[in-house]
């Protein structure tokens, strides 16, 4: 049945968790390209068809005719479909980039995407960076409303010693270690899920 | 500026009237507001941004040579805290900015109108992020479609105008104020008002919050007689 396929697929990304990402279904995805590439040849022999009987396509409105609307109008279905799910996709990478800005694509991620996805992760958190070097403004920091200058955090993982935080002294942020810090030098570190802020 | 600032206020630092001299917090919190809200962009307010950040360097210098000249270090702190306030604002307004041009640009690059609120910047930003993504949809997509159906913009060679570009939600509602008392706000389009027979004109009074379509009251918060919130 026309279009199924494509259904299929944007069925998968509607039952997905908002702003996760699932495995790129490249192989139902290339299904729907060829049904469409199909369509386009059925709906060319009809055209010939009509063109060969010397019909005026612009005013026959024969079987034939009404079987190449068919064919157009599954294939242009198709097409949104595709779009919807290359679309909403990228939509969620860039929210994913806003998270993730100034880090690389942690693998986990990267094994989800589409080659062109990926490379469109890496264009766009380019685009982002210029942006706010031109604007001297660092959009990543300040996520959430600021309620004090200051937090207190545990490391999650070893960061290292040598850490130079924002008031030019150093930090040794050893696994399990709890710091209180300037919301500001945590946050960065919070996002990448390096820390996490600890609540009274 | 920065060193008359600091240099006049460290003898009266309990005068909060002189770390913020002119203060351009408000109209920053509202322009906030009023783009965090709208469902579509609103004109970059350019000389603001401007100012808050000449005040924003400002401030910290101040508070740089508050720290050094040895002033309990609370004070600093509260003036730290009243500094990153101002900062997310700003910050947090750039953002929604370029959080709606990653969604919209199509439609936003294809209306003069919207095009026109935005910065310089943003501009660049813009043609670059339609740049990249068209090249992400050709490759993923519309190259390997039949040639009459690769359009970005359009489903296919034979729609007259483009049908495939996302819209901002203008008919989304927002809740909202105004500061002045508003009559005859015309609230249903011109084919609504045609099938309905009763019209009654809309009126806001001052200060009452309403839930409202965006639509109809959009030149109004174009024109900032009404605040979204």
């Amino acid at each position: 049945m026309y279009g199924r396929k494509a259904c299929q697929l944007v069925t998968e990304l509607a039952s997905g968790e908002k702003g996760q990402l699932t495995h790129f279904n490249s192989d139902l995805f290339e299904q729907v390209i060829s049904e469409c590439q199909q369509h386009h040849l059925e709906l060319q022999s009809l055209i010939r068809k009509v063109q060969e009987e010397g019909l005026d396509l612009q005013t026959t409105k024969n079987e034939d005719h009404f079987g190449a609307l068919i064919h157009h109008l599954a294939l242009v279905r198709n097409k949104r479909c595709l779009m919807a799910y290359v679309h909403n996709r990228a939509e969620t990478i860039r929210s994913l980039i806003w998270k993730l800005l100034g880090s690389m694509i942690p693998p986990e991620i990267q094994e989800k995407l589409s080659n062109s996805e990926e490379e469109y992760f890496k264009k766009h958190s380019a685009r982002l960076k210029e942006y706010m070097s031109k604007l001297e403004l660092d959009l990543t920091v300040d996520m959430v409303p600021p309620k004090d200058p200051y937090i207190q955090v545990r490391v999650l993982d070893d960061i290292g010693e040598g850490i130079v935080l924002s008031d030019d002294k150093t930090a040794n942020f050893a696994l399990h270690s709890i710091h209180f810090l300037k919301r500001t030098d945590a946050e960065q570190y919070i996002s990448r899920g390096l820390m996490e802020e600890l609540r009274g | 500026m920065a060193s008359n600032l600091g240099g006049a206020s460290i003898s009266q630092t309990d005068d909060f009237e002189t770390f913020t001299p002119t203060t351009d917090v408000e109209p920053l919190k509202r322009a906030w507001r009023n783009e965090k809200a709208a469902p579509e962009i609103l004109p970059y307010e350019a000389s603001l941004v401007g100012r808050i950040k000449e005040q924003i360097q400002a401030m910290e210098d101040s508070i740089e040579e508050y720290s050094r000249s040895g002033i309990d270090p609370l004070i600093v702190s509260l003036y730290q805290m009243d500094l990153d306030r101002i900062q997310f604002l700003l910050r947090s307004y750039i953002r929604s900015r370029l959080q709606k041009i990653e969604k919209y640009m199509l439609y936003i690059l294809k209306s003069d109108e919207l095009f026109r609120r935005l910065s310089k910047e943003e501009i660049t930003f813009t043609d670059r992020c339609r740049h990249d993504m068209k090249k992400h949809f050709d490759e993923s997509v519309l190259s390997k479609l039949p040639n009459n159906y690769q359009d970005v913009l359009k489903q296919s060679i034979t729609s007259e105008e483009d049908d495939m570009v996302p819209e901002p939600p203008l008919d989304t509602f927002v809740v909202c104020k105004s500061k002045e008392y508003l009559e005859h706000i015309q609230l249903e389009d011109e084919e609504e008002r045609a099938s309905s027979r009763i019209e009654e004109p809309f009126e806001m009074e001052a200060n009452v919050l309403h839930i409202i379509r965006y639509r109809p009251i959009k030149s109004l918060v174009e024109s900032g007689r009404i605040d979204l919130l």
